[in-house]
């Protein structure tokens, strides 16, 4: 180690400095235009559409310099307020971009426009850095649109609650609209959407009050059910998101934080092997756990590894965990019947990719690769033989030939 | 990677990635809220805060991990520092080293400053002296060769000998052609030309070249300015580079010759005969041209970027800000170069073009682009009809002290960019090598020539702002072309902010690699040089520049570096007539695109039922 040798070869020098094993490229495309990218240009897009917008506010009043001002109606309120709304929109898109959801695409692809917009209307250099970032962000998302494929799942009491709060603010709104003249100040359509939210959220400025029988009992009526079904619709919307939080922390993870893992190495069951295995793989490989234990699985969640509480051996389960775009498959699963229903799910759902298994009974290795396994490796006998090699004052540690033993 | 460089680079990582995003969360709450922050915080305070952001950013982009393989052998490199104590080091280091090409420019630069330092005026004077009848009297030597490069460019580009592939028929080229033109183009061109872009056609525009004769600043000196700007930057300018880079990719590929400057004398040598004096002499006046090429660069570099500041802002930084300035750009570029082409050098030259590709955009969409396009069109086709003439225009003081000048200063870093070129091009054929490191590179400067220039020209003349007054009034001159023009465009303050991120990229972008070649030059013949040499080369040219700046004297020393561009436009002919003669003997079974495309035409039409592919 001390001192290289002078003669080294001429070439092998600089080989080093200037020739890789690869072919150099100046940008991975691979790993700048997935889907996490993605979404991260249009959670950076949210960021700079809020700062941009409060450094709108911030002024008493917003040139309009860009190509837009004359086009866009309202352009002077527009661009104002627009940073900071169109800030509050983004964000819930990009938390269900991050999970792969279909609404949130269509819902970033109409809104994403939208933002662009500000600067062109504006133009002033505060805005130009979101316009960059919604530039790159929509080709992105359009590039990637098939990994947002997610349907957004929501329960029928979800769906009942969403729909009843509509119902009332369209059915308030439409009525005292229609009763304006038994309403104080209550003259236009803008009134009468403000008078519904105000009423319906309770906070009842009392700056619009009904006046006749008519109006005071129809107020009511938008009290009962518009209180009612936005308490609903509120718990039964963040109710299940909190449920979802305890469970992880008891180890029940939910498929949605995965739908985004590409590239990613799935081990399914958990075993004694898994956490060596999980050490070797390292912090450079994305991993993914499938297990039915609960308490292995709370455990590692808990050391930052991507679990998912679920049947090793169910087809969604693995649909789940992104068997289709993941690098390769280890089944770390203690009985080997259930290792053969493991592999044979795996290859089912992924034809091509390559799977790892360990056999505990050397004589299954045959049917393991009958059913699909690439390399079947038997830890005991591995094992066995390093015991062996030591005792006799060899210093065993992987020779490299136990592998090709071992395998057959 | 537990021990060694790993460990460094973690610790620099963990020092640079929150510097970079404190200072840039700074800078971009002045950015946003200028009402509010921007007050608390003084000019002098915003520009140490806006360097600081840029320059931790561009440290920690060189020091992200990359493969793990370099790793290894970086720590392999630094466990052996380690363990050895300094004399140790420093024997090897020696040991490692050609003692004439590293002990030589050494002593030239000290021996230099040394003279400065007792004598000013009498260096700046013997050497000024020298310099003005070297241009005054070599002009026809510079403009031949500059000719006799372009045409053989031209040559290499359509004949039969463009054919050759670097290597061997099978070689794989170890650089995708994106990354490939980057480093090229970010190696030959530091930030002169973020400079001399708007400046170079607003001097031309103020004082108008002789050989079109127009009247100063009036309407008909816009289209000479413009065209001598694309002279002065363009085809002619990246040919030097690719005529000394040639000769020497295919002495090193093709017949196992050194990776080294001298390796253009193989002809004439043999590839045994590179260790003679001849030889050793080339080397170490290229390892001079170059460490004095760059050193002047980042020196003026520094002084002028902080000038223009400080006449647009009126931020005073006193003498202390150039020191810091350059100091603080040594440590980034050494750190870069030390990490290797495949991280650091390619990753800021990744981000330079990227950089200077939106900037060039952001500019098409706030500037005068009718003016431009107008403009732009009629100088190339003027520098196209008249490139032969105006190459061979010998004139008076004006084509002295621009035409020749430039050309001299091209051929000074040609040893530098041409090494850098050929390491780069294994595996290429000779047609790609010429295209990208002439064409395509050229084409990149112009087309920024044009932008900037027609720009700079249509402030000029609307009289928004008097940008040549304004030059007038500065020592800096062409520093400070540059910020009142953008200034005077909608969205000026965003691209005065990117003008000065390009300026810093850039000189860096250069500097990395010139430190990167100066030690492969300087390195014992078939040694890769450490990171411990990396690191002293890119110190010792950071040593000069911080001299030049104490001592004064860097245009002089510029002077004598570009100076050196003498010897390397004669080696430049020495070398072609080498490689011509090498070529008509080795390489006669190759067979020109032209040539091909017209056997092709009769037979297409002659006879249908013959597949025209098989024929060659």
């Amino acid at each position: 180690m001390a001192g290289e040798p002078p003669e080294e070869l001429p070439d092998s020098a600089l080989e080093r400095l200037f020739y890789d094993a690869d072919r150099v490229r100046l940008v991975d495309w691979r790993r700048v235009s997935g889907a996490k990218p993605a979404v991260l240009a249009t959670g950076v897009a949210t960021v700079l559409a809020f700062v941009a917008g409060l450094s709108n506010l911030s002024q008493p009043s917003v040139p309009l310099d860009g190509p837009l001002a004359a086009v866009v109606p309202a352009a002077g309120t527009y661009a104002q307020f627009a940073g900071v709304l169109c800030a509050f929109a983004l964000g819930p898109i990009t938390l269900g971009l991050n999970r792969g959801k279909a609404l949130a695409w269509y819902a970033a692809l109409a809104v994403l426009p939208a933002v662009g917009v500000l600067p062109l209307v504006t133009l002033q250099p505060t805005d130009v850095p979101l316009l960059a970032t919604v530039g790159l962000a929509l080709p992105l998302l359009v590039w990637n649109r098939e990994r947002f494929d997610e349907s957004l799942d929501l329960s029928s009491l979800q769906i009942a609650a969403l729909a009843a709060v509509l119902g009332v603010v369209v059915y308030g709104s439409v009525g005292s609209y229609g009763l304006q003249s038994e309403f104080t100040n209550l003259s236009s359509w803008s009134d009468a959407v403000y008078y519904v939210i105000v009423t319906i959220g309770t906070v009842g400025y009392g700056d619009i009050t009904p006046l006749s029988a008519r109006a005071k009992w129809f107020s009511l009526s938008v009290i009962l059910f518009g209180t009612g079904a936005f308490t609903i619709a509120v718990s039964s919307l963040v109710a299940p998101a909190i449920e979802s939080r305890m469970a992880a922390a008891f180890g029940n993870m939910s498929a949605s934080e995965l739908t985004l893992l590409e590239d990613h190495v799935l081990v399914l069951g958990y075993n004694d092997l898994t956490e060596p295995l999980l050490e070797e793989l390292g912090d450079g490989t994305d991993v993914a756990v499938i297990t039915d234990d609960g308490d292995a699985a709370s455990h590692l969640e808990a050391e930052g590894v991507n679990v998912l509480t679920a049947d090793p051996t169910d087809d969604a389960a693995l649909h789940d965990a992104n068997v289709g775009t993941a690098r390769g498959v280890v089944v770390a699963l203690t009985d080997d019947s259930e290792a053969v229903l493991a592999v044979v799910t795996a290859r089912k759902a992924n034809p091509d990719i390559r799977i790892v298994t360990a056999a505990s009974d050397r004589q299954q290795a045959d049917k393991l690769r009958h059913v699909g396994a690439d390399e079947v490796i038997s830890p005991t006998r591995i094992g066995g033989r390093l015991l062996g090699r030591t005792v006799l004052g060899a210093s065993a540690l992987f020779d490299g030939d136990d592998q090709d033993d071992d395998a057959t | 990677m537990s021990t060694g460089t790993g460990g460094a680079e973690r610790t620099l990582r963990q020092l640079l990635a929150p510097t970079c995003a404190l200072s840039g969360a700074v800078v971009a709450a002045g950015f946003f809220f200028p009402s509010f922050v921007g007050s608390t915080v003084d000019g002098r305070g915003w520009l140490v805060i806006s360097l600081l952001f840029f320059g931790s950013g561009l440290g920690y982009l060189a020091v992200l991990p990359g493969g793990t393989e370099e790793e290894s052998n970086a720590a392999a490199y630094l466990l052996r520092v380690r363990r050895a104590t300094l004399r140790e080091a420093v024997g090897e280091f020696l040991a490692r080293h050609d003692p004439v090409i590293l002990g030589v420019p050494v002593a030239t630069f000290t021996l230099f400053f040394a003279l400065q330092f007792v004598a000013p005026s009498a260096t700046v004077g013997a050497v000024n002296a020298v310099r003005d009848v070297l241009l005054r009297d070599t002009g026809p030597l510079f403009l031949g060769a500059m000719l006799l490069a372009v045409c053989y460019c031209a040559v290499l580009l359509v004949g039969p000998w463009g054919e050759i592939r670097l290597g061997g028929p099978d070689a794989e080229p170890a650089y995708t052609y994106p990354t490939y033109f980057t480093l090229v183009f970010t190696a030959g061109i530091a930030a002169g030309i973020v400079f001399w872009g708007p400046a170079e056609a607003l001097f031309h525009y103020g004082t108008p070249p002789p050989y079109f004769g127009a009247t100063h600043e009036s309407a008909g000196a816009v289209g000479p300015a413009l065209t001598y700007a694309l002279f002065h930057w363009g085809v002619s300018a990246w040919s030097a580079y690719a005529v000394i880079g040639v000769p020497i990719a295919y002495f090193v590929f093709q017949r196992g010759a050194p990776l080294r400057v001298s390796t253009i004398l193989a002809p004439f040598l043999g590839v045994d005969g590179l260790d003679s004096p001849a030889a050793r002499l080339v080397d170490t006046l290229a390892v001079f041209a170059t460490i004095g090429g760059i050193a002047t660069s980042v020196a003026l570099v520094g002084q002028q970027f902080l000038t223009g500041v400080g006449f647009t802002w009126g931020v005073e930084t006193g003498s202390s800000g150039p020191l810091l300035f350059v100091g603080g750009l040594t440590l980034i570029y050494v750190l870069s170069a030390t990490t290797g082409v495949n991280r650091g050098i390619r990753r800021i030259a990744g981000l330079n073009v990227a950089l200077f590709g939106l900037f060039g955009l952001l500019l098409l969409a706030v500037g005068p682009r009718s003016f431009v396009a107008a403009q732009g069109t009629a100088a190339l086709g003027s520098y196209l009809g008249n490139f032969v003439p105006m190459s061979l225009f010998l004139g008076d003081e004006w084509v002295a002290s621009w035409t020749v000048w430039n050309w001299s200063w091209w051929f000074s870093w040609a040893p530098f960019a041409g090494l850098f070129l050929a390491a780069l091009s294994r595996g290429m054929k000779i047609r790609t090598v010429v295209f990208t490191g002439v064409v395509a590179t050229a084409a990149a400067t112009m087309g920024w020539f044009l932008l900037m220039g027609g720009t700079s020209l249509f402030v000029q003349r609307r009289g928004a702002v008097d940008v040549l007054g304004r030059m007038a009034a500065s020592e800096g001159a062409e520093a400070v072309a540059g910020f009142p023009v953008l200034a005077a465009l909608p969205l000026g303050e965003l691209l005065v902010f990117a003008f000065l991120a390009l300026i810093v990229v850039f000189i860096t972008s250069s500097a990395d690699t010139s430190t990167l070649v100066v030690a492969v030059l300087s390195s014992e013949r078939g040694l890769a040089p450490t990171p411990g040499s990396i690191a002293f080369w890119g110190g010792f040219q950071g040593v000069v520049a911080v001299s030049v700046l104490l001592l004064g004297g860097g245009e002089t020393l510029q002077a004598m570096a570009v100076l050196t561009g003498g010897p390397f436009a004669v080696l430049s002919v020495v070398a072609l007539a080498g490689l011509t003669l090498t070529f008509r003997r080795e390489e006669g079974g190759h067979t020109s695109p032209v040539v091909r495309l017209w056997n092709k035409l009769p037979t297409i039409h002659g006879h249908h039922d013959v597949d025209p592919s098989k024929e060659d």
